[in-house]
Order: C-alpha cells, then sequence, then structure tokens
C-alpha cells in the first residue's frame, strides 16, 4: 500500500515537471500569468496602496524619536540645499543662454511612461507594474522615480503588465562612476548593493553621490544610483569594498517612470 | 474532498495576493514573510489526509509562480520546492516524529 502511495507520487511529480517544461518551453506561462494578474490588478493596487499606509504608520510609531532628529538634519540640509539650488539656477540661466548661442539642443530629456506597482515579488529582487507590452514596453527599459532617481530595468514584459528588477536585486549589475570624479566601477545588487572593480589608488569617501555611466548602454548616464556608505580598502584584494545606499526605499514608492526612449 | 480542494484554491489565492501586495512592505527579523509556504507546512504537519497536503502544497507553490513578477529560475520552481517542501515534512513525520494529535486531526 504504502509503495503503491511512493509510486503514485513519483507518477504525479512527473507528470508535474513535464508539465512545466512544456510551459516553459512554449512561452505559455505569460499568458497565464497575464490573465491572472488581470484578473487581481485591481486587488493588488488596493493591498499595495494599503500595506504603503500600514508600512508608513508603524514605521512612524517605531522609529519617532529617530525621525525627529532626521527631520532636524534633513531641515539643515534642505537650507543649504535652497542655497546651492539658487545659485545652480543662475547658473542654468547662464547654460541655456550659451546653448542657444551654440545651437546645442538638450540631450536629457526622456520618453517617459507613468506605471503603478501592484506587488513585489518573494525574492524582494523584483516590482510587478502595470503597464507591458500593449504600452510599448520593451526588455531592458530603465526605470526611475523623479528627480531622475534609477530604480532598476525591465525584465519579463506580458501583454498588460511588466516585470521590474531592482537595482538591489541580485540579477543587476551595470557601470557606474562617482558623481564629480573619474572613477568608474561596477554596480552589483546582491544583500546589499555595492560598487565593485575600483582600483585601491582611487579615494573614495562615505556620502559621495554614484551615478549611472554611458558604459553599460543600458542606462542614460547621470541617473541617481544612490550615495557611498562605507569604503574600505585591504592589502589582499586589488580592488575597494564599497558599499552604497540606494536612493529609494521599495516601501515608499507608488508610480514609476519607465524611460521608452533616451 | 472536492470541497476541501476549492477551500485551498481559495485560501492561497487570498494568501498569494496579502503576501505579494500588502506584506511585501514589511520584513519580520530582516526577511518577507512566506505566508503561502508556512500554511502548506502547517496544512502537511497538521492535516491527516496525505493526498490533500500535496494538492495544498501543488495549488500554494503554483500561486507562488504566478504571482512573483519575474521567473525564478523557470517558472514552476515555487510549485517544486512547496512539493519537496510537503514530501519532506511527510516524511520526517512518518519515520522520525511520533506526535500523537499530529495524526489525529
Amino acid at each position: 500500500m504504502k509503495t503503491s502511495f511512493s509510486a503514485k507520487i513519483l507518477i504525479l511529480l512527473a507528470v508535474i515537471i513535464a508539465f512545466f517544461i512544456f510551459i516553459n518551453r512554449t512561452g505559455y506561462y505569460r499568458n497565464l500569468k497575464n490573465y491572472f494578474f488581470s484578473l487581481s490588478s485591481s486587488w493588488q493596487a488596493s493591498l499595495w496602496q494599503a500595506g504603503k499606509d500600514n508600512h508608513s504608520f508603524w514605521t512612524g510609531l517605531i522609529e519617532g524619536r529617530a525621525l525627529k532628529e532626521e527631520n532636524g538634519i534633513l531641515k539643515m540640509e534642505n537650507q543649504e540645499l535652497l542655497g546651492q539650488l539658487a545659485a545652480l539656477k543662475e547658473l542654468r540661466k547662464e547654460n541655456a543662454l550659451l546653448k542657444e548661442a551654440l545651437k546645442i539642443g538638450s540631450k536629457d530629456d526622456f520618453q517617459l511612461k507613468l506605471c503603478d506597482i501592484l506587488s513585489k515579488d518573494m525574492s524582494g529582487g523584483s516590482l510587478l507594474v502595470n503597464k507591458g507590452a500593449k504600452e510599448g514596453i520593451g526588455k531592458n527599459m530603465p526605470v526611475i522615480i523623479g528627480q531622475k532617481i534609477l530604480v532598476g530595468r525591465i525584465g519579463e514584459v506580458y501583454e498588460d503588465y511588466s516585470e521590474v528588477i531592482l537595482i538591489t536585486s541580485s540579477k543587476s549589475s551595470f557601470d557606474a562612476k562617482i558623481s564629480e570624479k573619474e572613477t568608474y566601477g561596477l554596480v552589483k545588487g546582491g544583500s546589499h548593493l555595492s560598487l565593485d572593480l575600483v582600483p585601491k589608488e582611487k579615494e573614495v569617501s562615505a556620502g559621495e553621490i554614484v551615478l549611472t555611466s554611458a558604459l553599460g548602454g543600458i542606462f542614460p548616464k547621470n541617473l541617481m544610483v544612490g550615495e557611498v556608505s562605507s569604503a574600505k580598502k585591504s592589502d589582499l584584494e586589488p580592488f575597494q569594498d564599497i558599499e552604497l545606499k540606494p536612493s529609494f526605499d521599495v516601501s515608499g514608492l507608488e508610480s514609476l517612470f519607465i524611460i521608452t526612449y533616451f | 474532498m472536492l470541497r476541501k480542494i476549492f477551500f485551498s484554491i481559495f485560501l492561497f489565492y487570498f494568501l498569494s495576493l496579502v503576501q505579494s501586495s500588502f506584506l511585501a512592505h514589511f520584513r519580520f527579523l530582516g526577511l518577507h514573510l512566506n505566508l503561502v509556504l508556512i500554511a502548506v507546512a502547517l496544512i502537511n504537519l497538521f492535516l491527516k489526509d496525505e493526498e490533500m497536503g500535496f494538492i495544498s502544497a501543488f495549488i500554494g507553490g503554483f500561486y507562488l509562480d504566478l504571482f512573483s513578477a519575474g521567473k525564478m529560475f523557470f517558472f514552476g520552481f515555487y510549485t517544486l520546492v512547496s512539493l519537496l517542501l510537503a514530501l519532506f515534512i511527510k516524511f520526517i513525520l512518518s519515520h522520525h516524529v511520533k506526535i500523537p494529535f499530529a495524526r489525529k486531526i
């Protein structure tokens, strides 16, 4: 009796594996997923919003004191930045006038598509958004939030939905540089976001801003990736061990922009 | 049996929705809580009906595959993980553990 049960299980497993091989080879799983996403997208959107609100509430409650301190620091930083902004506005005006004089167009304008987040993958490395192949979304298109902050790139594309592979995912790696320096490296996701292949001779310190470079060809240059949280040098390693802090928090996000053309 | 299967289909659909959209914002001890796999483990631990345990594992895993934005290695990965979890629990229970109440429910 016991053997027959084991045999049944084995046959069942073989049938299931055969079914999955078929569905993976034909790509039929994309249609199946698209159907299920269409069926549940309205509930997913409401649950995502509810989760976001609850997360903000509990985080506020738990981290109240830390937030107060952070708020004070941010206010000071804000004032400093306002000063810098005023100076930059003047420079922008001057720059625009010079560009007009030299007849150079701005190359930083992107074609963007707004999309809403529906869910986050169990692995935490990707998001599901409500724009897909029907809206002209394609694989590897960069995904940003306002202020040109890089979030990730498009992975799997379904008819009405797409997967966004976050830069913090272990599937993600791309070229980047440290702002205002000619120091290039490879940003890699995983357990933490890191900047690899930066030689020991280069000076890198905490707080420096990391931007995308045009080297890899996937992302437009000068999108903000994050800031250096720590940089360590070892005598045994030719490269530095640099950890980055991403400029976005998935829990605070609701909408994203997909760059369809740059 | 059919009623239990329908119940599992709705239960795991609800759990997958909550997990992928609501609980995705929260971390417990630095980890995302996987309600579906926890439910599969509990069902296989405490349900007497062995077939139902495997059916639940299949349904739960299949929903995890459906609701993941991309695919982990291949479509069906979570289903196989869930079925292997059920098999492992059944194996441990039948060979190494004697819990009287676990068999009576």
